[in-house]
């Protein structure tokens, strides 16, 4: 392909980097080069024969390429690879570790919503949904891709400082016999027991009990 | 050229899924005395030739015992075997006698701290490591027929076991449990604990 | 870690943890895949995934599985690296167990091996075949987690 000679350093820290599944090839700028330098990408999955371009990752300045909608099957692995361009010269391809997207995602805490009444404080959890091309494409939960899937939910009494941590496996706790008038704060995280997968805590939801009829 | 005698009194102290290899020091006057320890797993024996895998973090170590946790992390049997050498002289191999599985470590009751907060029943459980879980059994006293289950990770801190009547007086004891070989600890001492409004008063 | 759990092989059912195994690959995942410069070629995953193997057929293909890493992989992935052979003998060990509890389904005459299977083990054992016996046997290691994903 007339290949320029190539002696330009290469990207450098070429990574997948996963979020809820959403797959996207990052990189650094080649040590030493400044503005001007150009990318191309390309992916394969592991196991088949071939690499495939990304044509909207081509002649890009940018240091990072979506590829979420070419690794979506998650039974799949894949790699990728990065070239750079500068003047008239080139990088080597330089290629990412194996990909695994179920293993090698992280997972966003879970929603939390929190309602109350005088003596008690109702919990509703919400697992991230896997990565999608478009808004109108149908939502695939993380609990259908990590059937394990549970939540750990701490809750605080601002009171007495104490803070109680209950392992649930549906989505909804209600912690009743409360103190009214009191401020309770809720966070919540995902475990996935197989394979061993742990999102990190949500911000807290403070909500208070209602003051005593 | 053995002039080295080989280490004596080779043991496993295995507790709660932690094990160790020990044996007693070999004494040469005016010289440090260090020690290899190698493993051979059922695996080794029957398809890899029976090789031996030294344990780096015990080689030429002058500790007499050797964490081997990490390595014994299959319920088959284990050969162990140790070596002592003092400058470029060596000993033989001394070897654990029979075999080791990890199947027979000894399991202890975990130390549980039940207290009520309101009228919620709360435990907090050491810290035993991964390879450990708890399964805390709890009742409401004089309901003994009505007995409700957690199962607990390690280290649980203010884990949440229920919602107490007011009034009543809740017990709570717990087994430590070893997920990947099965088999569970006998159980702690049984604590109970009374819920009143915002002062809790533990009965023992 | 995960702890022991009912897996279901078709009728086969078998209470088992793979916690170790999966701890142990993930260990030494970056390692061993880097001692597998061929991306073209797959032992595990094509030109058939393991996700396309039915049902009843599960235990089968398990159960091969597991005599086929035992018998033709771990021993030709020994490595320099001491802390990499500790693990595949964690590994290894770990499978012993594992498949004499997949042989107990195997003896309860569970594990029927229908013929798509039997396919799709030779079509493994074709893809281990065509490579030398070290490269295979390294690939074979670096797709445990094919594995792993598939039986969990």
């Amino acid at each position: 392909s007339g290949e320029l000679y190539c002696s330009l350093p290469n990207p450098r820290n070429v990574r997948f980097e996963s979020v809820n599944m959403k797959n996207v090839l990052r990189w650094s700028a080649p040590e030493g080069t400044g503005d001007g330098v150009l990318y191309k990408v390309k992916y394969s999955v592991y196991g088949v024969g071939k690499w495939i371009r990304k044509p909207e990752c081509r002649n890009i300045n940018r240091t990072w390429c979506d590829l979420s909608s070419e690794t979506s099957d998650h039974e799949e692995q894949y790699y990728a690879s990065v070239k750079a361009f500068l003047d008239g010269m080139c990088s080597d391809w330089v290629e990412t570790t194996r990909f695994n997207p179920l293993t090698d995602t992280k997972i966003d805490p879970p929603m939390v919503s929190v309602s109350s009444t005088d003596k008690s404080i109702s919990i509703i959890l919400a697992p991230p949904e896997k990565w999608k091309r478009s808004p109108e494409e149908e939502s695939i939960s993380l609990l259908q891709v990590y059937p394990g899937l549970q939540y750990n939910v701490a809750v605080l009494n601002k009171k007495t400082k104490k803070r109680w941590f209950f392992s649930i496996s549906n989505n909804t706790l209600v912690v009743p016999w409360l103190e009214p008038g009191t401020a309770y704060c809720v966070s919540a995280q995902i475990h996935v027991t197989t394979p061993l997968l742990d999102s990190g805590f949500s911000k807290e939801h403070c909500i208070a009990t209602l003051k005593e009829k | 050229d053995a002039l080295l005698p080989a280490p004596q009194n080779i043991s496993i102290l295995s507790t709660n899924m932690k094990h160790f290899l020990t044996w007693s020091p070999v004494i040469v006057q005016g010289a440090t005395v260090r020690y290899s320890v190698e493993f051979q797993g059922e695996y080794e024996r029957e398809y890899a030739n029976e090789s031996w895998i030294p344990i780096s973090e015990c080689s030429l170590s002058t500790a007499t015992q050797c964490d081997i946790t990490d390595d014994i992390s299959a319920s088959v049997a284990y050969k162990l075997r140790v070596r002592a050498q003092a400058g470029a002289a060596s000993s033989q191999w001394g070897s654990l006698e029979g075999f080791f599985n990890r199947v027979t470590t000894a399991l202890t009751p975990p130390v549980l701290k039940v207290t009520a907060d309101g009228c919620h029943l709360l435990v907090e459980l050491q810290d035993m490591g991964p390879a450990l879980q708890f399964r805390v059994l709890f009742w409401r006293k004089g309901h003994e027929s009505r007995v409700r289950q957690a199962v607990l990770s390690s280290g649980s801190a203010g884990a949440h076991l229920a919602t107490m009547e007011d009034g009543a007086e809740y017990c709570v004891r717990a087994q430590t449990h070893a997920r990947a070989i099965d088999r569970s600890s006998g159980f702690s001492p049984t604590q109970c604990v009374r819920a009143q409004g915002d002062t809790s008063v533990r009965l023992v | 870690t995960a702890g022991n759990r009912i897996f279901h092989f078709g009728a086969c059912k078998v209470s088992m943890s793979t916690a170790e195994i999966r701890a142990g690959f993930t260990a030494i995942k970056a390692n061993i895949q880097s001692r597998d410069p061929i991306r073209t070629l797959s032992i595990l995953s094509h030109p058939h995934s393991l996700h396309k193997v039915k049902s009843p057929d599960r235990c089968c293909i398990t159960h091969h599985l597991f005599n086929f890493y035992v018998d033709k992989v771990f021993k030709h992935c020994t490595t320099e690296d001491s802390f990499v052979n500790r693990k595949i003998s964690s590994i290894a060990n770990s499978f012993l167990s594992v498949r004499r509890k997949l042989g107990q389904c195997h003896e309860q005459n569970n594990c029927v091996c229908g013929e798509e299977s039997m396919e799709k083990y030779k079509q493994i054992l074709a893809n281990y075949e065509g490579l030398n016996v070290t490269s295979a046997a390294m690939k074979s290691l670096g797709e445990l987690d094919i594995l792993l994903d598939w039986m969990e």
